[in-house]
């Protein structure tokens, strides 16, 4: 269908909680460049599908291969590394931290000095913080946070947390972003920006975007493919023009409204 | 380079201020020689746990377990082999402290283990339950003594401990800050802020975890030695549960990941029951004696002092001027009603008769201090705050810039 190099492939990924088959042999492919939705109904397995994809739950069966690697139960730490990196549902910032000090927690992924040196405040990791620091002060710019560098991170507002944690992913330098709701409680205005700031991350940064998301106009105007799961089971794929009048996705998600 | 000079400038006043301390305190007696000693000690300790339940957020409270371990196996050690070296004993109380950080770092990282699967209180359950274990699997082998304990063999008069153990202090301090003031410190706080998200950001949760319990323990193992070797006498009750309590309470106390509060908190708490326990009139040298009315009206006062503050500062939100005055009326009506209350209370026959040896009440001070503490200031003393020259040009009302320069 393209022949961009495909980043993500997932292969009958399938995960069962006891009797409950949250995510049911789902396939899917996500090409370099890729701005890509996952949506469905509330407890379709969505998120389940991201903890699959980032290591908090190892698939029971089915294979998940980034950049043609397996990735499938591995730590999260690991895929993070390898340039998976991800946003939460109910955001997840390190509170009592200050808004820098989250993204460089991110950027530190891809730090190079010894932590000896950090221990005996030795020049090495000086220099290294002062960099990480710059670097995680140019990604405060680009989400438009930079003004807020010095406050505590759990006493910015919602919309403007939700930018932090893309910051804070964006800092690990990853080829594959999540985001899980990234539109979850903004305003209309705040989902507009938002829409600009995650092309801004596919066009400008190349990164490849995965996202769940429940407004429909956020994401049929935002994503180029769409994947929809129903009860853990891939119900339809394809272009949002083609989801938008899927009878089987009318019938399960969307209504008949839309 | 300015970078090595302001290095060298620091190192040296460091050493220089605890050869200081060693000449200053040396003069006096040697009871407050002992005194100097232990603080340095559990400044030591205090900061060191700090880095494992301030900073990593991993709730520990076996911490005088890592301080038997070191000062066990260096009094052990230094029993066996202390005859054949020739190291002199300044040096050998160094590669003594070493080696008991070594051993008690190996015991930290076993600790550690469980904390890659336990969290919170349950965590807190299997630190504790470490601790005990040693102690009595410690109590019963013969060859450390058991039960009555150890004597480490003294070499020659008490060994100069005063410059080692305030250098250990201070390199623990600095280690701590250090890694905190460079980026490779900041994983440690984001493992005790969120562990998921840290692990999704590619934080190696269960490295840093184990590594700060390495650490922590290595540091409180060298006070250990240190203990053993200056005390020359060790026993499973030196490091009881209490201990481990004592050392956790100066680190909430000082205000939970600050180190400065830390410091603040471990010189606070091991100062001031030991200069209760030397309360004395000091003119006839006999313990000052509190009569019962007195000791019933403080209490009471004590209570409604702090009640009224507490309300001011849950109810009042005025600018700070008008807020320290309220203070200092509440304080005042708290001395108001101890007056009042001293004087009535004298006429109760049954209560004017007691009278209280101020020394005897000194765990009672003790905790109420506590207690009262932790009503007013829940954070700690310092709160997340650190020591620096730009903060406290900043308590005073200036600009830090100024400071800086």
């Amino acid at each position: 269908m393209s022949e961009k190099p495909v980043v993500l492939s997932l292969d009958k990924a399938t995960i069962q909680f006891g009797g409950l088959i949250a995510v049911n042999s789902v396939t899917f492919d996500l090409y370099k460049g890729d701005l890509f939705g996952l949506i469905g109904p509330n407890g379709a397995g969505k998120t389940t599908c991201f903890n699959l994809i980032t290591g908090v739950y190892k698939p029971t069966s089915g294979s998940i291969k980034f950049n043609g690697k397996e990735v499938g139960g591995l730590a999260p730490a690991k895929i993070a590394e390898m340039g998976i990196c991800r946003t939460f549902q109910n955001i997840r910032l390190f509170p009592a931290l200050s808004v820098l000090e989250n993204v460089v927690v991110g950027a530190y992924l891809r730090h190079k000095t010894s932590v000896y040196g950090a221990y005996t405040y030795l020049p090495p990791a000086i220099n290294e913080t002062e960099s990480l620091k710059k670097d995680a002060m140019d990604l405060l710019e680009v989400m438009d946070l930079a003004d807020m560098a010095g406050s505590r991170s759990a006493d910015l507002p919602y919309g403007k947390q939700r930018r932090l944690e893309i910051a804070r992913a964006m800092a690990t330098k990853p080829d594959l972003i999540l985001l899980d709701e990234p539109a979850a409680g903004m305003n209309p205005q705040e989902k507009e920006d938002l829409q600009a700031t995650v092309r801004r991350i596919r066009d400008e940064f190349g990164k490849t975007v995965l996202l769940i998301e429940h407004d429909m106009r956020f994401v049929m105007g935002l994503c180029e493919r769409i994947v929809v799961l129903d009860h853990g089971e891939e119900i339809a794929q394809g272009s949002p023009e083609a989801i938008r009048s899927d009878p089987k996705v009318i019938e399960a998600y969307l209504g008949e409204a839309v | 380079m300015k970078f090595w000079g302001v290095r060298g400038v620091s190192i040296l006043a460091g050493l220089g201020f605890a050869f200081g301390l060693e000449t200053m305190v040396s003069a006096g007696l040697p009871n407050i020689y002992r005194l100097v000693v232990l603080a340095g000690l559990f400044i030591t300790l205090a900061v060191s746990l700090n880095l494992i339940n301030g900073i990593t957020g991993q709730f520990s409270i076996g911490h005088a377990a890592f301080y038997m371990v070191g000062a066990y196996s260096a009094g052990f050690v230094s029993n066996q082999f202390y005859a054949q070296q020739s190291l002199g004993p300044q040096l050998w109380l160094v590669v003594m402290m070493v080696f008991g950080a070594f051993m008690a770092g190996i015991s930290g990282f076993v600790v550690g283990l469980p904390s890659l699967r336990l969290r919170g209180d349950y965590l807190a359950i299997v630190t504790l339950g470490f601790g005990e274990i040693l102690r009595i699997v410690v109590q019963n082998i013969a060859p450390l003594g058991g039960a009555y304990g150890m004597n480490v063999k003294p070499f020659g008069s008490p060994p100069k401990a005063i410059w080692i153990v305030w250098t250990l202090a201070m390199v623990c301090i600095a280690v701590c800050r250090n890694l905190l003031r460079t980026a490779h410190g900041l994983p440690f706080l984001a493992v005790r802020e969120d562990e998921v998200a840290s692990s999704a950001m590619g934080v190696n949760v269960p490295k840093t975890k184990v590594t700060s319990f390495v650490i922590g323990s290595a540091f409180a193992g060298a006070a250990g030695a240190l203990f053993a070797l200056y005390d020359t006498f060790i026993s499973p009750d030196t490091f009881k549960m209490d201990v481990s309590f004592i050392i956790l309470t100066m680190v909430v106390l000082g205000g939970t990941g600050s180190i400065t509060g830390s410091v603040l908190a471990a010189v606070a708490l091991f100062a001031i029951p030991e200069w209760l326990r030397t309360l004395q009139d000091p003119v006839t040298k006999v313990a000052i004696q509190i009569p019962g009315p007195s000791l019933v009206a403080t209490m009471l006062a004590v209570i409604v002092a702090v009640a009224l503050v507490k309300l001011i500062q849950d109810r009042f939100y005025g600018d700070k001027g008008k807020k320290l005055g309220l203070y200092v009326g509440a304080v005042g009506a708290g001395v108001a009603v101890q007056f009042l209350l001293a004087a009535l209370l004298k006429g109760v026959p049954q209560l004017a008769k007691l009278s209280f040896e101020a020394a005897a009440l000194r765990m009672v001070i003790f905790s109420a201090t506590l207690i009262i503490l932790m009503l007013l200031r829940p954070q700690g003393i310092l709160a997340h705050h650190e020591f620096s020259w730009a903060w406290v040009s900043k308590l005073f009302g200036r600009r830090p810039s100024e400071a800086n320069a």
